[in-house]
């Protein structure tokens, strides 16, 4: 199956084309600033680089995040307008999950995480390996790095943008527990994306074009605010 | 030319089809009323996210009640100036998903341009040159509009919008949100000389609006009441307060008019729909012989049938935009261009 796959959760926007297992384009297009709006023209080069056009993919694949709000709310826009107008179905997948994939050839636990534009916090997941999947063990994480490091119980893989620093943080906080972690530098990518997509795809298992949603994982402040407003006038009352 | 709008500058997320930018098939507005009331206002991140939600609803459901289909549509017109940054970036990543899988051209346009357009859509009759009052919740704006795509801003507010005052004001007053509506609904029972309030800059040579002052007045009237233990005739502060508002508005739009001697005036924007504007511009204008124009209600707030107007008419000036159009957040009506 060709799929299409993209994620621009981080500052990047990831796209990548696959077919079956073969990789036919995977481009991970850098850039602090203005990346965003260049997501279609990136994903028409990645078509063009794989020789094929819009109408020859068969799925799609969307980074879901969490990430940049702004650029979950953007991915996952073009993800499924795409799919919706080309009447092919979609498939959205966990950024988190895309990351651990691409650290799967390890038994030890593994801990992707995620920092864009929450300064303390950061989103986590822990993973475990098995016959080239990934499964999720719990729920995701959100909290600052110390929160983090009190869950870290057995040999962990973190893996992520920046996670060198966060893995000096957390051997620190481990102390002299004797448990082993290792960090790998990773960035999410189309291909993975695209692949884990296909995996559900080819099943006939895929998310409704319309209503699928980024994985904001963390409401606005705003929301927030009044959620916990609302729950001390309820306590008052 | 059937052309596709979408607008989701602000906290409307709305999609249209409109063929040769006069014929509206379509009209998809879905409001986030519900939101705007448990928070007393647009909230960026939550409109963001909530137009995001509904974007593909509305996009089918435009092409759907128009009895078209997706592959029908000829041009995608998109809102790509003036609003809320992260709900720009949501209309304009749909607008260049559909442009690219359609294959057909993309144009953005100037929210402003759209508002002038949703009354050119209703009146197509408007004579050129005229003058446009923008008015609503996000903007107050004087426009020449010299003709189709050609305009010359002329004053636009130096604090808040008429229906940010609107909604200030009615939030003050514990009547709700939207507060354009429950003030003018309110004000039908008030007597509208009961509160002198101030007309701010009416008399100045400017054509430029304020009306930060005005509210603090009203606000200042309530409280000494208060302070007094007098009565507090809410729908008199409430009828008062839109004399004043509408008094301006009528004002500089009618003044503007005769300084660029025009025969025409056209009023858009949300605050268009409000019952007293209409009245007293009917009144007035016909006073002095000019012509006045209101778009239908449907195309007064927020809408994508006027984004597909506007689009039309660039498109047909030969502008387009690539698919690395941006978005511009506040860049004025006068610089125009593909992208």
């Amino acid at each position: 199956m060709k799929i299409l796959g993209i994620d621009t959760s981080g500052y990047a926007n990831a796209v990548g084309v696959i077919d079956g297992d073969r990789t036919l384009a995977d481009y991970v297009f850098e850039a602090r600033t203005d990346s965003l709006e260049k997501i279609v023209a990136n994903i028409d080069f990645a078509l063009k680089e794989a020789k094929l056009t819009l109408e020859d993919i068969e799925g799609f694949g969307v980074g879901l995040g969490p990430g940049s709000w702004t650029g979950i709310k953007v991915g996952v826009t073009v993800g499924k307008i795409l799919a919706f107008s080309t009447n092919k179905p979609i498939s959205g997948v966990p950024t988190l999950e895309a990351l651990a994939y691409d650290a799967r050839n390890t038994s030890a636990l593994i801990c992707p995480i995620i920092n864009v534009g929450t300064k303390d916090t950061v989103y986590a997941a822990f993973y475990l390996a098995k016959n080239d999947t990934v499964n999720r063990m719990g729920e995701y994480y959100v909290g600052d790095i110390h929160g983090l490091s009190e869950r870290i119980k057995e040999p962990t893989v973190f893996v992520g943008s920046e996670v060198q620093s966060y893995s000096k943080l957390i051997s620190q906080a481990l102390g002299s527990s004797g448990i082993s972690i290792e960090a790998r530098e990773a960035m999410p990518r189309g291909s993975v994306v695209a692949l884990l997509a296909a995996t559900r795809l080819e099943c006939g298992e895929s998310d409704d074009v319309l209503s699928l949603e980024p994985l904001y994982l963390k409401e606005s402040t705003a929301k927030a605010f009044l959620s916990r407003y609302s729950a001390s006038t309820q306590a008052k009352d | 030319m059937l052309v596709l709008g979408i607008e989701t500058s602000c906290d409307e997320t709305s999609s249209a089809l409109v063929t040769d930018g006069k014929v509206m098939l379509s009209n998809i507005i879905a409001t986030q009323l519900d939101l705007l009331k448990k928070f007393g206002g647009v909230v960026p991140e939550i409109a963001a996210r909530r137009h995001t939600e509904l974007i593909g609803y509305v996009i089918e459901e435009a092409v759907d009640s128009a009895g078209k289909a997706l592959t029908d549509v000829e041009a995608i017109a998109v809102t790509s100036k003036q609003g809320l940054i992260g709900c720009l970036l949501v209309g304009v990543a749909a607008a260049k998903s559909l442009s690219y899988s359609l294959r057909v051209p993309l144009i953005g346009v100037h929210h402003i341009e759209g508002h002038i357009f949703a009354n050119l859509l209703s009146n197509p009759q408007i004579p050129m040159p005229h003058i446009c009052l923008t008015v609503s919740g996000g903007h107050t704006m004087l426009v020449y509009v010299q003709d189709y795509c050609q305009y010359e801003l002329l004053g636009s507010t130096l604090d808040d919008a008429a229906g940010e005052a609107f909604d200030k004001i009615a939030k003050f007053l514990g009547l709700g949100f939207p507060g354009g509506p429950a003030i003018d609904k309110l004000s039908t029972q008030g007597n509208k000389k009961a509160f002198s309030f101030p007309r701010p800059l009416l008399r100045a040579n400017t054509l430029d609006f304020s009306f930060s002052g005005l509210k603090t007045a009203v606000i200042n009237a309530f409280k000494h009441r208060i302070a007094n233990n007098e009565v507090l005739p809410l729908e008199d502060i409430a009828a008062s307060f839109q004399e004043a508002i509408v008094d301006v508005l009528v004002s500089k739009t009618l003044h503007a008019a005769l300084q660029r001697k025009v025969s025409a005036v056209s009023v858009t924007g949300g605050v268009s729909a409000n019952r007293r504007l209409r009245e007293v511009f009917l009144d007035t204008c016909q006073q002095k012989g000019i012509e006045v124009f209101f778009p239908e209600l449907s195309l007064c707030t927020d809408n994508a049938a006027m984004i597909a107007a506007a689009g039309y008419a660039r498109l047909g000036r030969g502008e387009m935009a690539d698919l690395n159009l941006n978005v511009f957040p506040n860049t004025p009506l006068e610089v125009q261009g593909g992208s």
